[in-house]
């Protein structure tokens, strides 16, 4: 084992060159062509790769705290001064709220909840019997949505998100995955996207089920807005019902 | 032209995390910290766990940019992919404490293939070596750990090292060597 935990001088200066992209092509090509060969040498390049991964993520790890005492600094010196007329108007919007809140409890009728319970069903999504390799990440994620996985099908729709993030039908499956996982806040977000981008397939459904995220967040003027721009039979039908 | 300034700040952020530039490590840092926080207080959530999945999203975007896994595709993408990540590793915080027992073992084992096994395996092989050049690195000698430090994170020149130390170039190179076999011996005793 002895020669193995020899690294020479000259090899670590080689693998700090790899490592930062500084080779020469010709150096680089030769260099990487003895890695596809000399096993033994990989490993030992592997190594020093892994040391000098090691050194930058554990420096930044230390670093991150250093940062985090910063961020204390600014609110310390927002805390020491509260301000009285701040105060007062915060109470005022406080007591504006709680009224307005009590008068919509007042007149809300029916249950806006109910309503939602009676009409909300998740998009049955896409078959997925089909095999099409190009889409294997898309309906891989959609049979974790058929099986009620919603959280599992929104983290690999978000990887492809990040890909593409106008593509309407990734959008329009985050928005009902995240409406189904009951976060109404968030599939708001993403089947706005769909409603206002350009592509028509699925905005019959995202105004339909932005209705019914907007129900939910007890937004009755959003919803009634998103219904009424729905071509839906049951957005329709929904929206006579909140205007009863 | 705002635009393209714009798209051009994000080019220019991903330069300076590449190069782990301190002022724009900070600033990433700090100017995003408050939106993560308060989704987590708000999910259930304290202070310190915000502050713990946070760290670990930062890293984990500074790693996709380093590796050219994450190219930002408009003007605040690298801003909003921290904050998904963040958000997504609370989001597993409360739902594997919530459904570990459950869920577990008839969904995700029974989906997961071969193949899936044997590269998660490689996977957890390689981050344990790496959990181990971290800790190793973490408990090295303070001059030690100071020069590779300013080498390697803060990608400092060697001449520029020998200034500050006021010493020989030369002097500085054989440290650094000297340095780095120190830390592999301290893995290697590590491994047994």
């Amino acid at each position: 084992m002895k020669d193995k935990n020899n690294i020479s001088q000259e090899l670590l200066e080689t693998v700090e060159r790899y490592h930062n992209d500084t080779m020469p092509k010709a150096e680089r090509l030769s260099f990487e062509a003895r890695l596809q060969t000399d096993a033994e040498f990989k490993t030992l390049v592997d190594d020093i790769q892994l040391l000098l991964f090691g050194i930058e993520e554990q420096a930044l790890k230390e670093k991150l705290e250093d940062f985090h005492e910063a961020l204390s600094e600014p609110i310390k010196i927002k805390k020491r001064a509260p301000n009285r007329m701040m105060t007062f108007t915060w109470f005022g919007v406080a007591a504006t709220i709680i009224l307005l809140v009590g008068i919509f409890w007042f007149l809300r009728e029916p249950s806006n909840s109910r309503l939602y319970a009676q009409y909300f069903r998740p998009d049955p999504g896409l078959p997925t019997t089909m095999s099409s390799t190009e889409n294997f990440a898309f309906f891989d994620a959609m049979v974790n949505y058929k099986q009620g996985q919603y959280d599992k099908a929104i983290d690999k729709w978000m990887v492809l998100h990040e890909k593409e993030p106008q593509n309407d039908t990734i959008n329009y499956f985050l928005g009902v995955a995240y409406l189904a996982d009951k976060k109404e806040e968030r599939a708001i977000d993403y089947l706005e996207e769909v409603a206002n981008g350009d592509q028509d397939a699925f905005k019959n459904d995202a105004y339909y089920y932005l209705g019914l995220a907007y129900l939910k967040a007890e937004n009755v003027e959003e919803a009634r807005k998103n219904f009424k721009l729905s071509a839906l039979e049951k957005a329709q039908s929904l929206l006579t019902k909140l205007k009863d | 032209m705002g635009h393209t300034y714009k798209i051009d700040s994000q080019t220019e952020l991903v330069h300076a995390l590449k190069a782990n530039d301190s002022i724009a490590l900070k600033s990433f840092y700090t100017s995003n910290y408050h939106k993560v926080e308060s989704f987590v207080l708000k999910n259930k959530g304290t202070k310190d766990q915000a502050k713990d999945v946070y760290q670990e999203a930062f890293i984990a975007v500074w790693k996709n940019v380093k590796n050219d896994l994450f190219i930002p595709k408009n003007e605040t993408a690298l801003q909003g992919y921290l904050y998904q990540i963040a958000k997504h590793k609370w989001l597993d915080v409360l739902g594997s404490l919530r459904f570990k027992k459950t869920h577990l073992l008839e969904n995700e084992v029974a989906l997961k293939d071969a193949f899936e096994y044997q590269h998660e395996e490689e996977q957890e092989v390689y981050k344990q070596k790496l959990r181990q050049a971290m800790d190793a690195f973490k408990s090295l000698g303070s001059p030690c750990k100071e020069l590779l430090t300013t080498f390697y994170f803060e990608k400092k020149s060697l001449r520029e090292i020998a200034e500050e130390l006021q010493i020989e170039e030369t002097t500085a190179r054989n440290k650094k060597y000297r340095c780095m076999e120190k830390l592999r011996e301290m893995v290697l005793a590590s491994k047994t």
